[in-house]
């Protein structure tokens, strides 16, 4: 809350104007100032909101949660951070490439894909870098992982998906989206719909995947759900596991396809080769 | 895991109460320099069997057959050139100094009306220019046009795919040279990454088309773009580039 000093000034930041008498004042001085008055305030206003990053914090410790890693039974590595998730993923799955955004700058990117892949004159020879000036802003090295909303995973040539978390900082994914990766807007967002018919499918079996994801086991939904994405860098090349073909007209939809669907039931949340795919019409599933 | 928020409780994302936007075809949507993959096709006859515009009808037929709307019109043009020589003849090839292209291609796109692409086939160079690039040709004299070819026809979208079949005729006559194809995959712009749906799509078109009993095919051949130094992202110089390629199996099959 803004507070009226005597004199009548307006001062947004109480502990600023504490310091500006303190010229001294060092650099640690004032970020510990304003780190109280913003968990004082946070406390104060968001009651319900954990303080548990902030506690790690006071403690002296990296502002990662840490909890200790067991084994679960089966073998599975427990994957319990946002960082530790997104790592293992990166081996796991080397050609896919993986960034993170606050829920501002993914906006922001989004929007600037637009006008990368609208230049009329780009040389195509040199189009390679169009993929390359897009990441010009890697967000995993800027974003703190406490403050990632938004994920992004590319398979250069064959998609782009959106991943929204929420809150940010967790691990509880709450929206996904699949794109072209020749797409760019501001509709390019977790809840927003490509353009293109295959991935508008894609994408409304990955809403029910994330659903029964989350409704399985919370604690694992985000890494189930990027291990269940990143078997679609198929999805333009795997035959259907039940009719054996690529390309299939889909009667109720008049629609020519690839297989759009991946099953979710009963998948570890360690990568495996053997992912089948089906059409839309060969699927099992009831739409 | 769900935190409740000052308000109410988390609101459960269900299908229904999600609000996507869902924006229009891709078709007016279309981004100008990741052009979709783009395959050329073009009809063979059988030996000694001449073309009909019969051929056109039953093709456009089929498009609508799979699902497809027909939305519009499309036409490009190529231009034959040839070097004018001294002597003002532009016949006289053997008298050309060796570095001197023996043929010209110019090709405007329907789809990019403000460019001009020109093809040095033999050389294997395509250059990207702008529409005053024939007017420039004509005023330096120094390449004639020998030829003027218009490929025009309808447009059908069925999905994701665009189709464009029409008929190849010499500018300003009526005389029928060649039927043509594109399909075009929107959601694309790798020509590696595309193959294997062009493929299965092309399929799926000999075997509709195929129910008609029509004396002749539709081929894709294949052109080089490495030699022309364009790379695995498609674009519109690999569309003049298919023109070209195409070209010569018309021509040769028209000979034939």
């Amino acid at each position: 809350m803004p507070l009226v000093c005597p004199d009548g000034a307006v001062v947004a930041y109480a502990w600023k104007r504490q310091l500006a008498g303190q010229a001294g004042a060092s650099a640690v001085d004032r970020t510990r100032l304003a780190l109280k008055a913003f968990t004082d305030q946070k406390r104060r206003f968001f009651p319900h909101l954990e303080d548990e990053v902030l506690n790690h914090l006071h403690d002296g410790e990296s502002g990662i949660a840490k909890r200790p890693r067991m084994p679960a039974g089966n073998g599975e590595l427990e994957e319990k951070t946002l960082s530790e998730i997104l790592k293992n993923l990166e081996n796991e799955v080397p050609n896919m490439k993986i960034s993170t955004y606050r829920r501002l700058d993914w906006s922001k990117r989004a929007s600037s894909l637009a006008s990368l892949m609208d230049d009329d004159f780009v040389d195509p020879s040199k189009e390679l870098n169009l993929q390359n000036m897009g990441k010009l802003r890697p967000g995993s090295v800027t974003t703190p992982i406490d403050q990632v909303a938004v994920i992004e995973l590319l398979v250069p040539s064959i998609f782009r998906v959106v991943v929204s978390l929420h809150p940010a900082g967790s691990v509880d994914p709450d929206a996904v989206a699949f794109f072209s990766p020749t797409e760019g807007g501001s509709y390019l967002h977790a809840r927003g719909l490509s353009v293109h018919h295959v991935f508008k499918h894609v994408t409304e079996h990955a809403d029910k995947a994330l659903q029964y994801f989350i409704s399985v086991e919370p604690s694992k939904a985000l890494s189930m759900l990027l291990r269940w994405i990143a078997d679609y860098q198929t999805l333009f090349a795997k035959l259907c596991s039940k009719c054996r073909r690529l390309l299939l007209m889909d009667k109720s939809l008049a629609l020519l396809l690839p297989p759009v669907h991946r099953p979710y039931h009963q998948i570890s949340s360690i990568g495996s080769d053997h992912q089948e795919a089906y059409h839309i019409g060969c699927s099992s599933y009831d739409a | 895991s769900h935190i409740a928020q000052p308000g109410g409780p988390h609101p459960v994302k269900t299908r229904e109460s999600r609000h996507r936007r869902r924006p229009s075809s891709p078709a007016l949507h279309r981004p100008a320099a990741m052009a979709p993959a783009k395959w050329l096709m073009h009809w063979h006859p059988n030996p000694g069997v001449t073309l009909n515009t019969q051929i056109l009808s039953e093709a456009c037929g089929c498009a609508e057959s799979l699902g497809g709307t027909k939305d519009g019109r499309w036409k490009t043009s190529i231009i034959f050139y040839r070097p004018m020589t001294r002597d003002g003849a532009g016949g006289a090839q053997q008298n050309l100094p060796p570095d001197v292209p023996r043929e010209l291609l110019g090709v405007a796109l329907h789809e990019r009306p403000g460019l001009y692409f020109s093809i040095l086939r033999n050389q294997r160079l395509v250059l990207q220019a702008d529409a005053a690039f024939s007017q420039v040709m004509e005023k330096l004299q120094s390449f004639k046009a020998r030829v003027n070819l218009n490929f025009e026809g309808f447009q059908y979208q069925l999905g994701d795919f665009c189709l464009r079949i029409g008929k190849c005729v010499p500018n300003n006559t009526e005389t029928l040279r060649g039927i043509m194809m594109e399909v075009e995959y929107y959601p694309l712009s790798s020509i590696e990454k595309s193959r294997a749906i062009m493929v299965d799509f092309f399929d799926i078109w000999q075997e509709t088309l195929a129910k008609k009993s029509l004396p002749g095919r539709f081929i894709h051949v294949e052109s080089n773009f490495a030699e022309y130094g364009l790379s695995d992202h498609y674009s519109f110089q690999h569309t003049a580039v298919q023109y070209a390629t195409c070209l010569q199996q018309l021509m040769a099959a028209v000979r034939a």
